[in-house]
């Protein structure tokens, strides 16, 4: 078992993102995350789903009850931008669970920092890179209405647009 | 072009199982054939051992890296020659000089 570095980490939680977006074939933000579970690909069908809760200790979570169908269980009650972070955030739960993830090491490959890998994967699923610089071309580089554009929380937004300049450099 | 080419590769194999399982029948050469790798780094890739298609894809990164860093080192300008290309005129007064 080898010992991935953060960088590591997170260039594999990119393109796990990657393709996941690319499956979703959509061209312009925002991503439509909750799609993705809706129609997922053939490999997590019995993996992807989402239901909303109306009483819940967190905005989502991720489970697999013995039926054996995974599914994100939301708050009901979260703004659209909140639930899109919140499902692609357990998305990469849903992911690690699934019989393809296992098979792929994805659980002994992320364990020890699940919870940070998440939110990165997030950031990138709700803003792809390629959109991200379609974004910054159109703005010129301002990442005014770069949260609204995506759907995502102002935070989030934040953090993705800063590592996205990093990423450029 | 090669990282592009190792990006496209780890986000395929998330949605197309058929990635993983060439991975662990022994077969990921087949695949990498497929993809714009030199065939100097193909070849490193197809030979590279681990026990999960995560560790391969981290092993394989790690790998494409420091070929993508070495191919940069060549294409760098020695700091004899200077960062800008001689024009002819500067050539003409050094030869003078000599």
């Amino acid at each position: 078992m080898i010992s991935a570095t953060r960088e590591e980490r997170h260039w594999l939680l990119r393109n796990l993102a990657q393709g996941l977006f690319q499956h979703l074939a959509v061209a312009v933000p925002p991503v439509p995350v909750e799609e993705l579970h809706k129609h997922p690909p053939q490999v997590f069908e019995i993996d992807f789903g989402v239901v909303d809760m109306f009483k819940c200790l967190w905005d989502a979570t991720f489970a697999r009850p013995p039926s054996g169908q995974g599914s994100v269980f939301v708050r009901f009650d979260l703004s659209p931008e909140e639930r899109r972070a919140a499902l692609a955030r357990e998305t990469l739960h849903a992911l690690v669970s699934s019989r393809h993830g296992r098979s792929m090491g994805l659980g002994e490959m992320l364990g020890d920092s699940l919870r940070e890998s998440a939110e990165y994967f997030a950031g990138h699923l709700t803003a792809p890179e390629v959109l991200v610089t379609a974004y910054r071309k159109r703005s010129g580089d301002h990442p005014d209405g770069f949260a609204n554009s995506f759907g995502i929380p102002a935070p989030v937004a934040s953090a993705r647009w800063a590592e996205s300049a990093e990423l450029i450099q | 072009m090669t990282m592009q080419a190792l990006n496209h590769l780890v986000a395929r194999s998330i949605v197309d199982p058929l990635v993983v399982q060439a991975y662990s029948a022994g077969r990921i050469g087949d695949l990498l054939v497929e993809l714009d790798f030199p065939q100097e780094v193909r070849a490193q890739l197809a030979e590279i051992q681990a026990d999960t298609f995560a560790e391969y894809a981290v092993l394989a990164y790690r790998l494409v890296k420091a070929a993508d860093r070495a191919t940069v080192r060549i294409v760098l300008p020695s700091p004899l020659e200077g960062l800008l290309p001689e024009t002819g005129e500067e050539r003409a007064k050094r030869e003078q000089v000599a």
